[in-house]
C-alpha cells in the first residue's frame, strides 16, 4: 500500500467526529483528497459520470497560468538587474526574481488558506478548489516590491469579502484575486500604481519605473515615439521586458496561456476573442479621431494590446467562469464592453492609468444583468411547454 | 420520403461493448415478475394475493388513479411473492413459472378488420389486454389519456440507451406486425413519426418504407423526447404520444393473436464483452440474463437514463437492456493529475480526447459534489438546448414558473447534464424532481 495512504488512515481518526482536530476536518479532507483521488460510487442517475472534475479543471487554470509565472519570476530579477544599471544572467534573474516573487506567492496561499479553512469550519463544508487559482492570480498582479503584510492584506479582503461573504467558491459576485487587487490598489497607490518599483528598491535607493501605461507625452510630441524611446518598443512590450505587475508584462505569454485554455476549453474562448476584439476595435476607434496625439488615444490597438495587463485579465481573470455570464452571447457582449471599457479607461481617464481591472470587475457586476436578458430572450422563442 | 433530423448536442464517445447482431433464446427462467419500479407515477393497487394462480395475461395489479390500466401476468404459474420495499411501496409481483401454459384469451383482429373496430373499442381492448401502457404521453412521460387526441405519435426504432436492442434484431420477421401497428397508430393520430438511427436503417428493408425520419448516431437523438423538441411547431404538439418499436409490436401482436405477447428482446452488455442479443420472457431475473458476477459491478436498466438493479430483482416492463458498469473502487494517487489515455470525457482535459478508441464508463463520481461554477458544459451538452444550471438555480429557488419558461418541460431526461457536470452536482435529478412535482401539482 501507498506510504501516503497509510499515513492518511492512520491520522484520519484523529479529524472525525470525536477526533482532537475535528474543527481542521476541512483541511484534513482537502488534503486527503488531493492526494486520494474520491470516486465514490454513484447513488443516483445517471450511474456514469465523467471524469473531469473541478479539481482537475482548477488545476488546468494552474497549468495554464505555468508561462507566465516563470516569465514573471524572470523578468521581476531581470528589471532589478537593469535598475542597478547590470545586465543579469538568466540563473541571476531566477533567482533574484524568486526572492521577490515566491514569497509573494507562499503568502497568499497561506493567508487564503487560513481564511478559507475558517470559513469550510464554521460553515461545515470542503474547501473549494477556487482557492488553488485565486491564490496564484492574485499574486501575479501584484508588483513585486510589495510589502508582504498588503499581501496579505489583499488576500483577505478578496477571499472575505470577494467571496466567502457571498457564500463561497461559485456564489460570488466578483473575481476574488481581482476584487483583492482592487482593495490594495486603491488603499495603497503607492505600492499598486503606475509608478512600479522595480524589484531592486532594497539595493538601490529610490530607483523607480514607470510603466508604459502611466507614460503620457507632453503636448505636441507623439506618444508612440516617446514609448519607444523609454524601452516600450512593441517587442518588448509583447514579449515582455518591461517593468510592471509580476505576471502581467508578457503578452506572448498570456496569448499562451489563452490558447491553452481556449483548447482545453476550461476558458471559453469567446470572452477571449470578444475582448481582444473589443479593445482593438475601441482603440482603432480612438485612434482615428484627430486630436490627443499625446495620450494613449494615440497609441493605437496594438500599443493598447500589449501593454498593460489587459491580456491577463481577458485570459485569465474575465474568463473565471462564475463571475462571468453563462450565456454564449451574454460571453461575447461581456468580452467586448471589457475591451472597450479598457481603452476608454485608459484614454479618457488619466487618474486610473490601467483599466483593465476596473473593467473586468465593472463587467463582473453586469455579467448576472447580461445573462437574464439573454436567458429571457432565449426563453421567448422556444416554444412554451407549460 | 426520410428526413433527416441534424442535431449537434449529445454524448459522442465510442463505448466499447456494443452488443452483437447475433441473437440467442435462453432457457426459460424459474420465475418471472412484473415490476413496479420502471413504471413512471404509478399508485398500484394490488389484483392478486399470494399463491394465487394466475394465467399469462392475468391482471396483477392496475393503477388507482386509472384501473382500466393493468399490468398482467407474462407467464403462468402461481403468485410466488409480493415484494414490498420502504413505505410499503410495491417494488415487484413474483411468479413462479409452471411448464404448461394457459392464457387468458381475447377476440383475434384481421389486418383489414382494423378499419372497421371503434376507436374506443381498440383502447379498451389494449387496457383489458394490460398494454395501453405502452403509449406514453410528453410531457410528463406518463401513461397515455386515452380521451385525449395526440397530434403527433413517435415511434422510436431505438430504445433508450446506446446498446438497446437493435431494430433489425427485434423486427426480425415481425413486418406484417409492424404495419399493422402502424395502422393502428393512424387510428389515434394524424400524424404518425417513424424514426431510426442513421447506422441501423441500411438493415431494416422491411420497415424502411414506414420510417419518416433519420437521426444522428449518437446517444440521444433518437429519444422521443428529442425527436418531438426538434419537430413541434406549436403548444399543442407538447402532447404528443410516444411507443417504442418494441412496444408497438406488442401492441400490435395481441391484437392480432388476442393473446398476451411475452416474448422479449433484451440485451446485456459490458465493456470487456460482446455479447448477443437475448431472447427471454418479459419480467426474466436479472441473475438469469446477467450470469454470475463475481465483482461489485453495478447492473443498470440504460447507461444514462435506467434505474439501478439488484440481481435478484426482475427486468421491468419497460426495460430492454441491461448494462454492468465495473466499480474501480481504487482511491488514485494524485488522481487528478492522470493524463487519461483511456478515461471517457466530453471534456478535452484528458488525453483520451486525441484519440478514438472505444472507451469504458464506470458506476464512479470521479470526484465531489461542488457548488455550481456556472462552466456550461450542461448547457454545451443539452439536445433540447436547455440551460440546466440555471434550470437548476430557479427549482432549487422554488421558482417554478421561470424554469418552466426555459423550458424545464422539453427536458428528456437522458442524464446527459449530471454526466458531464465537472462539479458532480445531481442535475438530471433535480430536474426530474421539478418536472414530477409540477406534473403531480397540476394532477
Amino acid at each position: 500500500m501507498n506510504p501516503f495512504k497509510k499515513l492518511l488512515e492512520s491520522s484520519e481518526k484523529h479529524f472525525t467526529e470525536s477526533g482532537r482536530f475535528h474543527s481542521l476536518e476541512p483541511l484534513f479532507d482537502t488534503i486527503k483528497t488531493i492526494f486520494l483521488f474520491p470516486s465514490p460510487r454513484n447513488k443516483q442517475v445517471p450511474f456514469v459520470r465523467d471524469n473531469l472534475d473541478l479539481k482537475r479543471y482548477m488545476s488546468f487554470v494552474l497549468l495554464s497560468l505555468i508561462p507566465v509565472l516563470i516569465f514573471g519570476i524572470y523578468n521581476t530579477g531581470f528589471q532589478a538587474g537593469l535598475a542597478r544599471g547590470e545586465t543579469y544572467t538568466v540563473f541571476r534573474s531566477f533567482l533574484t526574481g524568486s526572492r521577490y516573487v515566491l514569497p509573494i506567492i507562499l503568502v497568499t496561499y497561506g493567508v487564503g488558506f487560513f481564511w478559507e479553512t475558517l470559513f469550510a469550519s464554521l460553515r461545515n463544508h470542503k474547501i473549494s478548489e477556487g482557492l488553488l487559482v485565486t491564490g496564484l492570480l492574485f499574486p501575479l498582479t501584484l508588483p513585486a516590491t510589495i510589502p508582504l503584510w498588503q499581501v496579505a492584506l489583499g488576500i483577505s479582503f478578496g477571499v472575505v469579502i470577494g467571496k466567502e461573504v457571498f457564500g463561497g467558491t461559485g456564489r460570488n459576485i466578483l473575481n476574488p484575486a481581482l476584487t483583492g487587487r482592487a482593495f490594495l490598489f486603491f488603499s495603497y497607490p503607492l505600492s499598486m500604481s503606475g509608478d512600479v518599483w522595480v524589484a531592486a528598491k532594497t539595493t538601490v535607493d529610490g530607483v523607480s519605473s514607470a510603466t508604459a501605461l502611466s507614460i503620457m507625452a507632453p503636448e505636441g510630441e507623439r506618444l508612440a515615439t516617446l514609448l519607444s524611446d523609454s524601452g516600450f518598443t512593441l517587442s518588448n512590450l509583447f514579449f515582455g521586458f518591461v517593468p510592471g505587475s509580476i505576471g502581467e508584462t508578457s503578452a506572448l505569454c498570456c496569448l499562451l496561456g489563452a490558447a491553452f485554455l481556449i483548447i482545453t476549453r476550461i476558458a471559453n474562448f469567446r470572452i477571449i476573442i470578444g475582448g481582444i476584439a473589443g479593445l482593438i476595435l475601441t482603440a482603432t476607434i480612438f485612434y482615428l479621431i484627430p486630436g490627443g496625439s499625446h495620450t494613449w488615444s494615440d497609441a493605437g490597438p496594438l500599443y493598447h494590446l500589449c501593454a498593460g495587463g489587459f491580456l491577463f485579465g481577458i485570459s485569465f481573470m474575465a474568463t473565471d467562469p462564475v463571475s462571468a455570464p453563462g450565456t454564449n452571447p451574454g460571453r461575447w457582449i461581456f468580452g467586448g464592453l471589457i475591451g472597450f471599457l479598457t481603452v476608454t479607461i485608459r484614454v479618457v481617464n488619466p487618474a486610473f492609468v490601467e483599466g483593465a481591472m476596473l473593467a473586468i470587475l465593472f463587467m463582473n457586476v453586469f455579467a448576472s444583468l447580461l445573462d437574464h436578458i439573454v436567458i429571457k430572450y432565449t426563453a421567448s422563442k422556444r416554444i412554451p411547454n407549460v | 420520403m426520410m428526413k433527416h433530423i441534424s442535431l449537434s448536442k449529445g454524448f459522442k464517445t465510442l463505448l466499447s461493448g456494443m452488443p452483437d447482431l447475433s441473437c440467442v433464446q435462453i432457457p426459460e427462467p424459474e420465475t418471472i415478475a412484473v415490476s413496479a419500479m420502471d413504471i413512471p407515477y404509478i399508485r398500484p393497487r394490488l389484483l392478486v394475493k399470494k399463491n394465487a394462480p394466475v394465467k399469462t395475461g392475468t391482471p396483477l395489479f392496475c393503477d388507482k388513479r386509472n384501473p382500466c390500466i393493468v399490468y398482467v401476468s407474462p407467464g403462468t404459474g402461481t403468485v410466488q411473492q409480493i415484494v414490498f420495499g420502504e413505505r410499503r411501496r410495491l417494488k415487484e409481483v413474483v411468479i413462479a413459472l409452471e411448464k404448461k401454459e394457459a392464457f387468458i384469451r381475447f377476440e383475434p383482429l384481421s389486418s383489414n378488420s382494423l378499419d372497421s373496430v371503434p376507436r374506443t373499442t381498440l383502447i379498451q381492448q389494449l387496457q383489458k389486454g394490460g398494454l395501453w401502457q405502452c403509449f406514453r404521453e410528453f410531457p410528463s412521460k406518463d401513461t397515455a389519456d386515452e380521451a385525449h387526441a395526440p397530434p403527433m405519435i413517435i415511434v422510436s426504432l431505438n430504445g433508450n440507451d446506446p446498446f438497446s436492442p437493435h431494430p433489425q434484431v427485434v423486427l426480425e420477421n415481425e413486418t406484417k406486425a409492424f404495419d399493422f401497428g402502424i395502422n393502428l397508430l393512424n387510428r389515434f393520430s394524424k400524424r404518425v413519426i417513424v424514426t431510426s438511427r442513421q447506422d441501423s436503417l441500411e438493415r431494416l428493408n422491411g420497415v424502411n418504407p414506414h420510417i419518416t425520419h433519420t437521426v444522428p448516431d449518437f446517444y440521444p437523438a433518437w429519444d422521443p423526447g428529442v425527436v418531438l423538441y426538434q419537430l413541434k411547431k406549436t403548444q399543442e404538439e407538447n402532447r404528443s404520444w410516444c411507443i417504442s418499436a418494441e412496444h408497438l409490436l406488442l401492441v400490435a401482436t395481441f391484437l392480432l393473436t388476442g393473446t398476451y405477447p411475452v416474448k422479449r428482446v433484451v440485451t446485456v452488455t459490458r465493456s470487456t464483452d460482446k455479447r448477443p442479443h437475448i431472447i427471454t420472457r418479459q419480467g426474466a431475473p436479472v441473475n438469469h440474463l446477467v450470469g454470475d458476477l463475481d465483482d461489485t459491478s453495478l447492473i443498470t436498466t440504460g447507461l444514462f437514463n435506467g434505474r439501478s438493479v439488484d440481481p435478484q430483482s426482475h427486468l421491468g416492463f419497460f426495460e430492454t437492456t441491461l448494462t454492468i458498469l465495473p466499480d474501480p473502487q481504487t482511491e488514485e494517487f494524485l488522481g487528478f493529475l492522470h493524463p487519461g489515455m483511456t478515461r471517457p470525457t466530453v471534456s478535452k482535459t484528458f488525453l483520451s480526447c486525441l484519440t478514438r478508441a472505444p472507451k469504458t464508463l464506470d458506476c464512479n463520481l470521479h470526484g465531489e459534489e461542488r457548488a455550481c461554477i456556472n462552466c456550461g458544459y450542461c448547457t454545451k451538452i443539452c439536445p433540447v438546448d436547455l440551460a440546466p444550471n440555471f434550470i437548476m438555480k430557479a427549482l432549487l429557488s422554488d421558482d417554478i414558473e421561470d424554469a418552466l419558461s426555459y423550458g424545464l418541460l422539453d427536458c428528456c431526461r437522458c442524464g446527459l447534464c449530471a454526466y458531464t457536470c465537472p462539479s458532480k452536482i445531481e442535475l438530471t435529478n433535480i430536474l426530474s424532481h421539478g418536472m414530477d412535482a409540477h406534473y403531480k401539482d397540476k394532477e
